[in-house]
Order: C-alpha cells, then sequence, then structure tokens
C-alpha cells in the first residue's frame, strides 16, 4: 500500500510491527524483506513521489573544513532516496576493506565479507546486475578489478507496484520522523511532522533508521539530546568517523596497447592496490579509473613519443595547439582514514521548518590520503612499465605538492559512517547485526553502519547489509 | 615557432622528432651521466613515472 499523507494513511487499520524510515536503498530493500517474511511493516518517507525544491529544502546544512557540495544537492529527499541520482557503479566492498589495517587507526569491521556474501545473489536481482568477475592481478601491487556499470535502480520507481500491492508493507509519503523518543532501552515512539505541521506520536515495535549516510547521524543525535541520551545511550560515537570518496583527476597515462584491458560501455576500466602493496607502503585502498581516449593518425604517433620522449612530445602538442599529452585520463577515488572529528553535528543557530537542527558536516582529508593516492599513482606507473603497458604522469598538482583542485569532482556524494558498526561502544553507534548499542528495538541500515569505506561505491554494499539486516530482523520480529 | 609548425604537415614534425639527436634538449635527465645507473630504475621526471632508459 502506498499513502501520500500520514493523514490518508491513519485513516487505515494497518498496524505494523515495525517502522523503517526512509524509502531509498536500505530502507526499500529491509521493507521487501519482511513484507515477505509477513511482517506487517510501515515505511515512513518524509518526500514524496517526486523531488520538489521544499523537500530539498529541509536537506540545507553547512561543512566545515575542506570544500564539499551543497549538503541539499548530495543527495535526495524523496521516494527511493538517493538512488534517484545514482550513477549505477555497482561493486562489494574488499574483503580486506573489512579487515583492520595496524597502519590506520580505527579501522576494521566487526563482520566480514563472507558474511554478506551468502545476500549477493539477491542484490544482483535488486540492483539488476551480471554476475562480477574475479579480480585479475596484473602486478605484486595492482589488480585489475570490476566496477558495473548497472542500469542504476531507482527504487521507487522500480518497486512502487510492488509495494502498493503488498498487504503487508504501507509506505507513507510526506511523512517526517523529526526525533525518536527512548528511555535508555527501547525507542518508544517517533515524533511526525506531515502536511506542514506536528502530526503527533507514532509508535511501533520496532525501529529502522534508513535516512541516509547523513541524516541517520543528524536524526539520532537530535533525538538521543531530546531524549537526554534515552535514544542512543553509548553516543561518544555518534555523528562521527564520516568518510567519502574524495575524486580527482590525478594523472594520464600513455598505453602501448588499448585493447589489453577490456573497457566498459564507456571507456573505462578500474584498478586498485594489491592488499600486500597497501601493507607495505602503508596506504589506504584505493581506486584508479583509466579513461580511454585513444587517437589515431598522427595524434597517435605523438601518444606514442610519449612514451619514450615526454617533454618532447608535449612540446608538440604545445606546438600544434593540441591537448596531446595523454590518451587516456586517470580519475583517482579513496578510502579515507576513519578519523573521529570528522562528524556530523546539529547546528547551534539553524533548524528546518519542523524545527530540527540542520547538519554542520566537519570533513577533512588527511596527509595520509594525499600519500596514499601519490603512491598509488606510481605504484600503477610502475606496472606499466614491468609489463610493458604504457607509461604514467602524475599531475601537476599532486606530484609538487600543490592543493587539492577546486574545479572538479571532489568526491562521489557517497556518504559514510556516522553511525558506525563496531564491537567497541565508544567508537561504534551498533552492533554487528546492525543495532544501536544498548537499544532493544532500535536499528540502523545504510552506509552510515560503515566502518570504513574501501574505494568503491557503496550502493551494492548498502543492498547486501539492508538484505542481511531483513533476514536478520525477520527472525527477531517474528510473525 | 608557431607559425613555422603550421606551416609544415604533423607527420613532417613528428618524423623530424623522432629522428633528431635534438630530442635532449628538450629532455631533463636525472642523473644521466652516472655510469652506474640501473637502466630499469624507476625515476619520475615531470611527473612522468619513467624507467630510465626512457631517458636514454
Amino acid at each position: 500500500m502506498i499513502f501520500d499523507s500520514y493523514e490518508a494513511y491513519r485513516a487505515s487499520d494497518f498496524k505494523p510491527k515495525v517502522c523503517i524510515l526512509g524509502s531509498g536503498p536500505a530502507g526499500t530493500t529491509i521493507a521487501r524483506k519482511l513484507g515477505a517474511a509477513g511482517i506487517p511493516v510501515v515505511v515512513l518517507e518524509a518526500g514524496s513521489r517526486e523531488f520538489s525544491d521544499e523537500s530539498q529544502e529541509f536537506y540545507r546544512g553547512t561543512t566545515v573544513g575542506d570544500p564539499y557540495f551543497d549538503l541539499d544537492i548530495t543527495r535526495l529527499r524523496f521516494m527511493g532516496g538517493s538512488s534517484n541520482h545514482w550513477a549505477g557503479w555497482c561493486r562489494v566492498l574488499d574483503k580486506q576493506d573489512f579487515e583492520p589495517k595496524t597502519w590506520a587507526p580505527d579501522t576494521g569491521w566487526p563482520i566480514s565479507r563472507a558474511d554478506i556474501e551468502p545476500f549477493l545473489p539477491e542484490v544482483h536481482d535488486i540492483l539488476e546486475l551480471p554476475d562480477f568477475r574475479p579480480d585479475v592481478p596484473i602486478s605484486d601491487d595492482i589488480r585489475w578489478v570490476q566496477l558495473i556499470k548497472s542500469p542504476a535502480v531507482r527504487f521507487g520507481e522500480k518497486f512502487a507496484d510492488e509495494l502498493d500491492k503488498s498487504k503487508n508493507i504501507a509506505l507513507v509519503l510526506n511523512t517526517y520522523a523529526t526525533e525518536l523518543a527512548g528511555d535508555g532501552k527501547k525507542v518508544t515512539g517517533a515524533r511526525l511532522w506531515s502536511n506542514g505541521k506536528d502530526a503527533g506520536a507514532f509508535s511501533a515495535d520496532y525501529f529502522i533508521v534508513c535516512t541516509g549516510g547523513l541524516e541517520n547521524s543528524r536524526l539520532l543525535l537530535w533525538s538521543n539530546q531530546r531524549s537526554n541520551g534515552g535514544v542512543v545511550p553509548n553516543a561518544t560515537a555518534l555523528g562521527r568517523y564520516w568518510m567519502e570518496h574524495p575524486t580527482f583527476e590525478g594523472g594520464n597515462a600513455i598505453l602501448a596497447d588499448y585493447s589489453e584491458f577490456e573497457v566498459d560501455a564507456v571507456n573505462e576500466a578500474f584498478f586498485s592496490p594489491t592488499l600486500a602493496a597497501m601493507e607495505r607502503l602503508q596506504i589506504m585502498n584505493f581506486g584508479i579509473r583509466l579513461i580511454e581516449t585513444p587517437y589515431a593518425g598522427v595524434k597517435s604517433l605523438i601518444a606514442d613519443l610519449a612514451c619514450t620522449a615526454p617533454d618532447a612530445a608535449e612540446w608538440v602538442a604545445y606546438q600544434l595547439s593540441q591537448n596531446l599529452r595523454c590518451a587516456a585520463q586517470l580519475y583517482v577515488a579513496w578510502e579515507q582514514a576513519p578519523l573521529a572529528s570528522n562528524q556530523i553535528e546539529l547546528s547551534k543557530t539553524d533548524v528546518d521548518h519542523a524545527g530540527v537542527p540542520r547538519i554542520e558536516l566537519h570533513w577533512k582529508k588527511l596527509p595520509l590520503e594525499r600519500r596514499t593516492i601519490l603512491e598509488g599513482l606510481k605504484l600503477f606507473g610502475t606496472t606499466l612499465i614491468e609489463k610493458d603497458l604504457g607509461r604514467v604522469r602524475i599531475m601537476d598538482w599532486l606530484a609538487n605538492g600543490q592543493d587539492y583542485p577546486t574545479d572538479e569532482e571532489l568526491a562521489g556524494h557517497h556518504h559514510m559512517g556516522g553511525t558506525r558498526m563496531g564491537t567497541d561502544v565508544t567508537k561504534s553507534v551498533v552492533d554487528a547485526n546492525c543495532k544501536v548499542h544498548g537499544m532493544d528495538n532500535l536499528y540502523v541500515g545504510g552506509s552510515s553502519v560503515f566502518c570504513t569505506s574501501g574505494e568503491c561505491n557503496p550502493t551494492t554494499t548498502i543492498t547486501a547489509l539492508a538484505c542481511r539486516l531483513g533476514d536478520h530482523l525477520s527472525k527477531v520480529v517474528g510473525v | 615557432m608557431s607559425f613555422f609548425i603550421k606551416k609544415i604537415s604533423r607527420r613532417a614534425i613528428m618524423q623530424a622528432l623522432i629522428a633528431m639527436p635534438a630530442l635532449q634538449l628538450f629532455r631533463k635527465l636525472p642523473d644521466s651521466d652516472r655510469p652506474d645507473a640501473d637502466p630499469d630504475e624507476i625515476v619520475v621526471v615531470n611527473g612522468w613515472v619513467l624507467k630510465r632508459s626512457d631517458l636514454a
């Protein structure tokens, strides 16, 4: 069932056991799992069926530190959530992303990749993916990895009919849960905002917060403040260890043979370090996105010359007024080192229309990350030399220690951490089952539970974790 | 120089450049006169990740 307003929902006699906040990839996936298990579940979506400026306005916020996107454009507040602007890139976090890195504090998950692998067949169905091929080591240091450009499922569109016909799922649009109330052991209810005004309290046996990698922290921080610590009793890490995938053009490459690496439909291939390389150099995971732009004719000659005489080739290209320094661009995205001070805070001065403090995001990149991409591009360049595949040039800003460019992508719109998973209650918010520490009936879904970010786009892992949480809740909640 | 370049074909320019030992003039060679230099050593020159023999 889909209700376009809370008022319409209230007129029904639907009695949910579980309340999910948010209808993005995590919320929708968990709802479908619970609905399939015969468990009545209500999904409260703050937005409507379509994008609106009025809804997005609730997402405004500020950023302190490194340049970042406006917080009301880096995510979407309507049915299907941020899947509505997802580019569709798919890959699951690497096995080593779940393991602690001894050289990077606060890394490692309480679960392993094997814990989510049983759910990957479901993920492939949901995201309409072919099977992943295994990584291909091209040297001791570099793996040729696969990111699948999927059809970019819009969860709202894809599952609207299914949700509408479901007897066990009620999706309620235009209904904003402004805060949860709790007594330190259980969530006792939610406060709702609908149709421009307070809509009273809402209760259910279980609450699952799936409002996104920024909003999950905001809701829980505000709820905890209002409940005097009754919603997240162990709140030291709440909002902290927030992560992104910074993304910049880091270099160029000349390839001797452009058929060496099979590229996808948009001429891209991806490379990451081996665990041995990360351990030896004490760097984080990274992804190099090679975008081929092969030349023909004399341009190809210049590119060939650049393999052995780069300065000369560059000089010729300049004289010919051609940007022919390379035949491929290398974009780098990387795993951020988890840092407690990269955090979501509540604004002390600015609130949204419902009176909820807006986000103040504190975010900075670390010197370790800078070293990661510099060493990473050197590793990739060395690998191309060793295998006689081509040559790499590192961009001036990176090679010469200049500031990060401010006119590029900046990051991936991937919001991770803030309610991270763990066993240490001072450094995590949820346990291995995504249950908030100390609370009997409060769970968190989505990338805010990520302990580390890996280098790949998060939606595949988000969906796998949601399948796992849905499976777990089906057993916990029962019929 | 730009005027001269535009008056001749690109292929001619390339052929001349490839043949010209004067290419050295456009290169910055780190320790190029070191007699014990390993030709397979990885060096970074103007951001390029190269092996030393690329510069020979």
